[in-house]
């Protein structure tokens, strides 16, 4: 399948954020922020009844859109992303993408791509650009 | 709150920097954590951010001293960019180096006073080849001037 400027990447459903696996990224990354993991510590703090999610678990989702899309993480070359709404357990969220530019580079093509998590109401979550190699595709 | 002199000396601070590995296991927990399947030859890229996090030699709470702030203070993700020279390789030990690259204030009307500071990072691996660069930016409010 070749790929064009103004293509739509497919989108990335999760419908729902699992609490649970928040907690095995508090680990990962070291963070003690209780309001991943502590339902009292959110309540206390007056965000409500469901945990957040971590922004980097936020982050990951659309290189995994990417990834689908492309064929394997190893294509992914540059994410920038803006953190802009919180995500919260429970949640459904969905990653998209849009091919913005095609352009060839050390003899491999490269597609530049405006990225967006989009979560509960609409609300947009984080927002950037990625380069993605499609070498072969374009 | 920082003077503005103070803040912009925070520019081409070092920080102490160090390793991560790679663990295959770990990589297997994040690809489950942020349902990414099955993991394969190649890690989840979220390892350039979570190598450099993990990796950087400062906890985020001596990063935010550095920043004239503390955890209570609410300070916030801005924005983040990894740019991955090489694909991120499970069971690959990954030197941490970098140093803060911006620092700036500014006002809103309905926010007040914030800084946002920025710094960069890379990984480099066991053979010493560049494999990732990030940078990442946090937000601190200022609640006086």
């Amino acid at each position: 399948m070749s790929i064009s400027v103004g293509d739509r990447l497919p989108e990335w459903l999760l419908p729902r954020v699992s609490r649970e696996k928040m907690k095995t990224m508090a680990l990962v990354l070291d963070d003690p922020n209780p309001i991943h993991w502590d339902l009292a510590a959110v309540r206390g703090l007056g965000m409500g009844e469901r945990p957040i999610n971590q922004g980097p678990n936020n982050m990951a989702y659309v290189m995994n859109m990417l990834a689908d899309w492309a064929g394997g993480h190893e294509h992914l070359r540059r994410l920038r992303v803006r953190f802009q709404a919180n995500v919260l357990g429970d949640d459904e969220v969905v990653a998209r993408g849009t091919v913005v530019a095609l352009r060839v580079e050390g003899g491999r093509t490269l597609a530049e791509c405006d990225v967006e998590l989009v979560g509960a109401a609409g609300a947009v979550a984080l927002s950037g650009t990625a380069t993605v190699d499609v070498s072969g595709r374009a | 709150m920082l003077t503005e002199e103070d803040l912009a000396a925070i520019v081409g601070r070092p920080l102490p920097g160090g390793e991560y590995t790679l663990q295959p296991y770990v990589d297997w927990l994040v690809h489950d954590a942020v349902e990414a399947g099955v993991p394969g030859e190649v890690a989840h890229p979220l390892f350039g951010f979570i190598a450099g996090l993990r990796g950087k030699g400062i906890s985020l709470d001596d990063l935010f001293e550095i920043c004239g702030a503390t955890a209570a203070d609410g300070p916030m993700f801005g924005e983040h960019e990894t740019e991955l020279h090489q694909p991120l390789r499970p069971g690959e030990t990954y030197r941490v180096s970098g140093e803060f690259v911006s620092a700036e204030r500014k006002q809103g009307k309905k926010t007040g006073i914030f800084d946002i500071v920025g710094f960069r990072l890379r990984l480099t691996d066991s053979a010493g080849t560049l494999a990732a660069t990030t940078f990442n930016s946090f937000v601190f409010p200022r609640r006086s001037a």
